[in-house]
């Protein structure tokens, strides 16, 4: 009996291991959710542009949304979370970090109308500016390769006023992004960089 | 006058910067500031080459070329200094040129200049030949009239069309001194005129030619004064740009853009990629971040997800073997919008932002298919994703999911397809 409940506490102990084993390796379950519930954050982001008023301002901001969208502006500048961008909460309000061979770490900056933390004081033109040629309003250069600026460079001036447009009708989320390090951290020798963006890295590097 | 008044200019500029107090300033170090500034488009060497030059359209200027758009001298001359310094303080309207006036200080700006004549064995030998300059004519109907007679008489309509939007009849066909396909420019959105929307600058376009362009100096073909009418006749074509529409304008506005852009859907899908960005994800680099344009949209840029494996870009071109030239375009869509490839097996959300795209409206998912279908064929062989090691998945996914440790998500240099040409 007793060396029948050892097998059995084996067995049990085998069979939970290779349970677990198992869920691992089948979690997350992309391939059973629909792809339609997968994009559908994407689409449900972002502020209630209804409540505009003037509908030519509306028409713009929806311009803007649908650029930002299939832009994919959000999936580094919305505050990662454990399950991939917080599109809901802290949407645009940056925190995933790059880290880029000759170049340093960099922050996704808060793209929200935050005064102190987002881009409440910057101007139009400076926000046009970075989607142009990545130059800050204090001259620094934002690199290309973390910030993919170059490939949005070839916007028209009326879809940049729509961007901006738009940016300025998101919700002003108070969460400040630390300024770019020139240290470089890199796991894998003979990669070139490395993202993450599981947690919020603002708050990571503010504490 | 005009080659005395600049010359002056920078006599003036030259005595303000080389004294400031009446002490004498250290020189600043041109070289060191355009490599700083310049080179990440333009390139170290000046051939505008630089790292980002494979995405920018147009293209930053081959320096080594001594070929200058925006002069104020005879054409196939030589650009003044004040000329130089103007590009660089204005910046290139609706370019990724900057205007740097609020960032470097004239003394910077003039080292820049000296250095960027050393690309050019033409500085040492040539001086400009500036353009003697007859005073700007005034606003009134007649030299409106007479303007539009120049752009009838000087053929403008053949590239930049009729109404002035840039799609005249051989618009298509056009190409740069090195061989690119070039627009014409829209006419009716001056805030897009690269060197500037004032009557002298429209002016200048014309006197001068846009050297290193198919866009000619008319001097020949007209006289100092049509050529000022056509400038004041250019200057009102503009329409109203979309921050000044109000209410339904809006609307309507969008609504005839996105009617005209089912007349070029190959040009329209051009620029849906550039929205999307594809070319950034979908060409490979090299080790200093300069891209490999011969595989533009070829695929082949390595990404590893962990834990979930490596991912290769996939080549966009429309070969047939390698690339999308055997996929119909469902299977394209279904991948962009969904995530599912030809086989039926599915991509994780990421890095491919396929949720993203599945946003797109029809009418740009058609065209950015027919933009892809347009790139011409480039062999380049991407291997399926490789999944790791069952250990390290388990690992990777023990530490991702139950200690909560954020994995990465590296990017590599290099070209990890088969071939290449």
């Amino acid at each position: 009996m007793k060396k029948f409940l050892k097998w059995l506490g084996i067995a049990v102990a085998v069979a939970a291991v290779a349970g677990f084993l198992a869920f691992l390796y089948f979690i997350p379950p992309f391939d059973s959710i629909p792809p339609e519930e997968i994009s559908r954050g994407a689409g449900e982001a972002g502020p209630d542009l209804a409540a505009i008023a003037d509908p030519g301002e509306r028409a713009i901001a929806e311009r803007g949304r649908y650029l930002v969208t299939i832009g994919s502006c959000a999936d580094c500048h919305a505050t990662p979370g454990p399950q991939g961008p917080q599109l809901k909460e802290m949407y645009l309000a940056g925190g995933m970090k790059v880290s880029r061979r000759g170049v340093g770490t960099h922050i996704s900056m808060n793209l929200t109308p935050d005064a102190e933390t987002g881009l409440g004081k910057w101007s139009d033109d400076d926000i046009k500016r970075v989607l142009r040629n990545g130059l800050a309003p204090d001259g620094r250069a934002i690199p290309g390769h973390v910030m993919p600026w170059p490939a949005f460079s070839n916007w028209t001036e009326e879809d940049r006023h729509a961007v901006v447009t738009y940016l300025r009708h998101t919700r002003p989320i108070a969460h400040r992004i630390p300024t770019p390090t020139p240290d470089v951290v890199v796991s894998d020798p003979t990669a070139q960089d490395e993202g993450l963006g599981g947690k919020d890295y603002a708050a990571a590097d503010a504490r | 006058m005009v080659q005395r008044l600049s010359s002056s200019l920078f006599l003036l500029l030259l005595a303000f910067t080389s004294t400031v107090h009446g002490q004498a300033v250290l020189p600043v170090d041109g070289a060191k500031l355009y490599d700083e500034k310049c080179a990440s488009c333009h390139g170290k060497s000046g051939r505008g080459d630089g790292k980002y030059a494979g995405f920018l359209s147009p293209r930053p200027r081959d320096f080594t070329s001594g070929r200058y758009k925006f002069r104020s001298t005879e054409t196939g001359s030589l650009p003044t200094d004040a000329d130089l310094v103007t590009s660089i303080t204005a910046g290139l309207h609706s370019t990724s040129m900057p205007a740097w006036k609020p960032f470097l200080s004239q003394e910077q700006v003039l080292a820049v200049v000296v250095h960027i004549k050393t690309f050019s064995p033409r500085f040492a030998s040539e001086q400009p030949r500036s353009i003697a300059m007859a005073p700007e004519p005034a606003q009134t109907p007649q030299n409106i009239e007479k303007g539009r007679a120049a752009y009838e008489k000087l053929k403008c309509a053949a590239c930049h069309g009729v109404d002035g939007r840039g799609t005249g009849a051989i618009a298509q066909a056009l190409k740069d001194d090195w061989g690119r396909p070039t627009r014409a420019t829209n006419l009716t959105e001056p805030w897009s005129f690269r060197g500037g929307r004032t009557v002298r600058d429209i002016y200048l376009r014309f006197r001068t030619g846009m050297n290193g362009t198919p866009m000619p100096s008319f001097i020949e073909a007209s006289t100092e004064q049509e050529l000022w009418q056509l400038a004041v006749f250019v200057s009102t074509m503009g329409r109203r740009p979309l921050w000044e529409m109000k209410g339904d304008e809006v609307a309507n506005f969008y609504k005839a853009q996105q009617q005209e852009s089912s007349s070029d859907i190959v040009e329209h899908g051009e620029y849906i990629a550039s929205v999307a960005g594809c070319a950034f994800c979908h060409s490979p680099f090299r080790d200093d971040d300069t891209m490999i344009e011969e595989l533009k949209f070829a695929g082949g840029q390595r990404f590893r997800v962990n834990p979930f494996g490596d991912f290769i870009s996939y080549n966009l071109t429309s070969d047939k073997e390698t690339g999308l030239g055997g996929w119909t375009d469902d299977q394209i869509k279904t991948f962009v919008t969904k995530g599912v490839r030809r086989d039926g097996t599915r991509m994780i959300p990421y890095p491919m932002p396929w949720p993203n795209f599945a946003h797109m409206k029809p009418a740009d998912l058609d065209a950015l298919v027919a933009f892809l279908r347009s790139l011409p064929p480039v062999s380049n062989r991407i291997p399926p994703p490789a999944r790791p090691n069952i250990v390290s998945y388990l690992v990777g996914k023990f530490r991702m999911l139950i200690l909560q440790q954020d994995p990465p998500l590296n990017t590599y240099a290099g070209n990890a397809g088969e071939g290449g040409r």
